[in-house]
């Protein structure tokens, strides 16, 4: 009688004939073949690292995703703003920042492979516990500040799609709380990863709205510069937005979590780079959007996010303005679970306690709660109506401009420390351009202090 | 006796009134329980640093917070030892390892205490007090016991994987937990503490300790040992999780290690390595213990007792042709052999109705049958019924488990 199957378990082995099985792996099976004590030897077990477009994805990681981050509501803001009050002017800004924040992102990641530490770890054992807390206090305030604008970000996108604000920002904290408690390191990655494809729907809004191309490349390479009030503080407000601390520490972090080690990072720098390039790209088209829709209609002022999309939809249609809906809704989103991310980071390493998204709540106790005290904080303010926003706003933005030139000094330090880099040193041409952004950054400080101070004691008109 | 915060903010005098500030306090040897300041470093405005002896250090006034040393214009600046620690620069607020409570932690102040001739480094202060005292400059001096940590309970790792070949002292305590504990401990480190600690392990141990790692873990510090070290490691681990470390770095660095290990664990893992990772064969474990059938079981305790002395687990026996195509014949628990009468023979005892898995089968579901059997491992059998290896019960979870699970499922069985 044909039998299906084998009797295996059911005859003893010495009747069973097992010979139909293979016992060599498929020719086909990629293999490498090794001279093993002078036998050449097919191993198909040796992974090799892919080639091509696959290992340019697998690159693809903690860079992309902070830069992105960067792009959150705040940062559409002063975009949409930049563009619709300047047109084309400011798209200078943005290319010469490319280059400081893809120079900056990449001096992180580089600590972060060459040390396997967080950013405030080395800044606490090399420059003491002073600075530490000093850069420590300065995140948890102003990182809870942007993170409720974040959520406020989700409100603005959730009343633009039509649904009720009570509902949606409750759900999304839920959401982003949950991916992160539950996920690992590598699956949180992915999905922060595919948080960033919504950034595409800027450049299509952007070619929707048929802007003049010819006044775009003039406004990118031609510096115009005004000393008109509103421009200067517009300008500093881009240098600001695009590079924060937050997204220093973060990019550190997130690379030291991803394990990449000092020995493999070669490679990943190139993720820094993109991510500097792509996020920024993003931030252009949202200036060209605005610029071609909004400063070409008359319109040049514009109060929130949800102002700058609402009023795109008589030029470009409903599709438009649902791209932009979701363009926001992605961006707070990414920067709603990344903020909080790294204010934990920031405090267990400083404190040198268990951290990372791999751990959960019993390991790592003070990382998890802190994250979802975070969220929670975030998302209830942003509940809470009438609250003084642009205040907060302001102080976050001084805040956080205080701290910048403060953990650029310490980065621009650490980098070169030859026992601590080894042959990860920073070359010349690194040193250079990050100290040239340290000066750049270090102005559009001051000019942003001097401004908020002149304003507030009433000499400047606001 | 005094916190070294509160020490750094003593006066250094000498008997001709000349004053210097203490800088820092240096250690030559970090292997005792309660190592001893062999210097003092001192500074004077604009002048560089002082190394002080110890002998030189006549008395320490701890209610005039003044510390007496003889003549200061004699001392010269001396070499240090190459493997010289600074409290300050080194140690104070440092990852530390608070074996007490197997976790890692930051030194916020450290503990000094005097005894007839030596000021030693007695405990770590872990608590937030201690950084608050130091904040506040002196103004603040309120010391919490309980946070106070024995010394002789921490472990001071440096970030640098070559200083144990360098000679650096350890306490080298942690060398008496669980792999497990050291390996959790391991992986709240940045690597290269965790590939120091694994350097100072003995190699059976740090082995043991790595296959319990994750993997990437595994990755990261395996690279940055050196190669003695890697090579000791490689041999005494386990050939299925040598084989998943050697599958994965560089092809060039497999030839290297191959090329250089014991011809015998070589050949297992070059065996394992010819199978892709996505087969039974790639999960699987080849160090299996064999008896063959004609043996009785008095001569099998002989034999066994030699051979047990290498793999980790053995739960089964399997039974296995003497001649040339080694064909599985049977199986038999450890029980089973340790239960039967001494002149049966093994063919006897043995279970010949067997499960086996195909070394191509895709491993998800040879997990699956493998934990439907409620068995603790299966073994894997080629066309010629010849014994390849088999698959534990651990392999078989860290297939079927969600990932969130698999970095905590046990490793008992290999």
């Amino acid at each position: 009688m044909k039998q299906k199957g084998t009797p295996v378990g059911l005859e003893p082995l010495d009747d069973l004939d097992l010979s139909g099985l293979p016992s060599r792996p498929r020719p086909f099976a990629p293999a490498l073949r090794l001279n093993i004590r002078g036998r050449s030897v097919r191993l198909r077990g040796l992974r090799r690292p892919p080639t091509g477009l696959l290992r340019l994805l697998l690159i693809l990681g903690p860079g992309l995703i902070t830069s992105s981050a960067g792009n959150d509501a705040g940062g559409i803001a002063t975009y949409s703003s930049a563009g619709a009050r300047f047109g084309y002017e400011l798209i200078w800004v943005m290319v010469i920042i490319t280059v400081s924040l893809a120079v900056v992102q990449e001096m992180c990641a580089r600590l972060g492979a060459a040390t396997g530490r967080g950013l405030l770890d080395l800044v606490r054992e090399r420059y003491g516990i002073g600075w530490a807390l000093f850069a420590m206090g300065i995140l948890l305030i102003a990182n809870g500040g942007v993170i409720v604008t974040e959520f406020m970000g989700i409100g603005a996108a959730a009343d633009l799609f039509g649904l009720p604000k009570l509902v949606v920002i409750p759900l999304a904290a839920f959401i982003l709380w949950y991916l992160v408690i539950f996920g690992s390191y590598a699956w949180v990655e992915k999905i922060f990863l595919a948080m960033t494809l919504v950034f595409f729907a800027y450049p299509v809004a952007a070619i929707l709205a048929r802007p003049d191309w010819s006044e775009v490349a003039r406004g990118a390479f031609i510096p115009s510069l005004r000393l008109d009030r509103e421009y200067l503080f517009l300008l500093v407000g881009l240098l600001g937005t695009t590079i924060s601390p937050f997204m220093l520490l973060f990019q550190q972090s997130s690379t030291v979590e991803r394990g990449v080690a000092r020995r493999h990072y070669g490679p990943e720098r190139l993720d820094a780079h993109m991510g500097a390039v792509f996020s920024n790209l993003v931030a252009i088209t949202m200036i060209i959007v605005t610029a071609a829709t909004l400063h070409r209609a008359g319109q040049t002022q514009i109060e929130t996010a949800a102002d700058a999309a609402r009023a795109l939809e008589p030029f470009a249609g409903p599709a438009a303005t649902t791209l932009f809906a979701i363009g926001l809704l992605g961006a707070s989103l990414l920067a709603g679970a990344v903020l909080p991310l790294t204010t934990a980071y920031a405090v267990s390493e400083v404190f040198g306690m268990p951290k990372g998204v791999n751990l959960d709540f019993r390991r790592a106790p003070v990382f998890f709660r802190l994250f979802t005290w975070m969220i929670l904080l975030g998302a209830g303010l942003s509940l809470v109506p009438g609250l003084p926003v642009i205040p907060w706003l302001v102080a976050v933005q001084v805040l956080n401009g205080v701290l910048l030139p403060v953990l650029l000094v310490f980065v621009l330090r650490l980098i070169n420390d030859r026992g601590l880099m080894g042959s990860l040193r920073n070359s010349r041409i690194y040193n250079l351009l990050g100290w040239g952004t340290f000066l750049l950054i270090t102005l559009a400080v001051v000019i942003m202090l001097g401004t908020q101070i002149l304003g507030l004691l009433g000499i400047l008109p606001r | 006796m005094v916190m070294l915060s509160d020490l750094l903010r003593f006066q250094v005098k000498d008997s001709h009134g000349e004053e210097l500030r203490l800088v820092d306090l240096a250690i030559h040897e970090l292997d005792i329980d309660y190592p001893r300041i062999s210097s003092l470093i001192l500074g004077s405005d604009g002048s560089g640093e002082i190394v002080l002896p110890w002998d030189r250090v006549k008395e320490i006034d701890l209610t005039n917070r003044r510390i007496h040393v003889k003549d200061l214009r004699q001392a010269k600046d001396q070499d240090e030892p190459l493997q010289t620690v600074r409290l300050r620069r080194d140690v104070l607020d440092a990852l530390i390892l608070d074996l007490q409570n197997r976790r890692v932690t930051r030194a916020n102040d450290l503990w000094l205490e005097q005894d007839a001739e030596h000021l030693r480094l007695s405990a770590a202060d872990t608590g937030a007090k201690a950084i608050l005292r130091r904040l506040m400059r002196g103004r603040y001096r309120k010391i919490d016991r309980s946070t106070l940590f024995d010394w002789k309970y921490i472990e001071f790792l440096r970030g640098d994987p070559g200083a144990v070949d360098a000679g650096a002292g350890y306490h080298r305590r942690i060398t008496h937990l669980p792999p497990g504990e050291i390996a959790l401990l391991a992986s709240t480190l940045p690597y290269l503490h965790a590939a120091e600690l694994l350097e100072l392990l003995p190699a059976q141990l740090a082995a043991d300790t790595l296959e319990v790692m994750s993997l990437e873990r595994q990755l990261q510090v395996f690279e940055e040992l050196d190669e003695n070290s890697a090579l000791q490691i490689l041999q005494h681990m386990a050939p299925d999780i040598a084989t998943d470390i050697l599958g994965r770095v560089d092809a060039e660095l497999t030839r290297y290690y191959l090329n250089r290990l014991p011809r015998k664990s070589a050949e297992l893992i070059v065996d394992l390595l010819r199978y892709p990772e996505n087969t039974v064969g790639g999960i699987m474990a080849n160090d299996v213990v064999t008896l063959s059938p004609t043996l009785t079981v008095h001569e099998a305790h002989l034999i066994l007792r030699e051979k047990l002395k290498e793999p980790d687990f053995v739960y089964f026996l399997y039974v296995v042709d003497e001649e040339a195509p080694h064909k599985l014949r049977g199986v038999l628990s450890l029980r089973q052999f340790v239960m039967a009468d001494e002149d049966q023979t093994i063919a006897e005892i043995m279970n010949p109705y067997l499960i086996t898995l195909s070394p191509l089968d895709s491993p998800q579901e040879a997990g699956y049958r493998l934990l439907n059997s409620q068995l603790a491992a299966l073994p894997v059998v080629g066309s010629g019924g010849q014994l390849l290896g088999r698959v534990t019960i651990d392999a078989a979870v860290s297939q079927v488990a969600p990932s969130s699970w698999r970095a905590q499922a046990p490793r008992v069985f290999s």
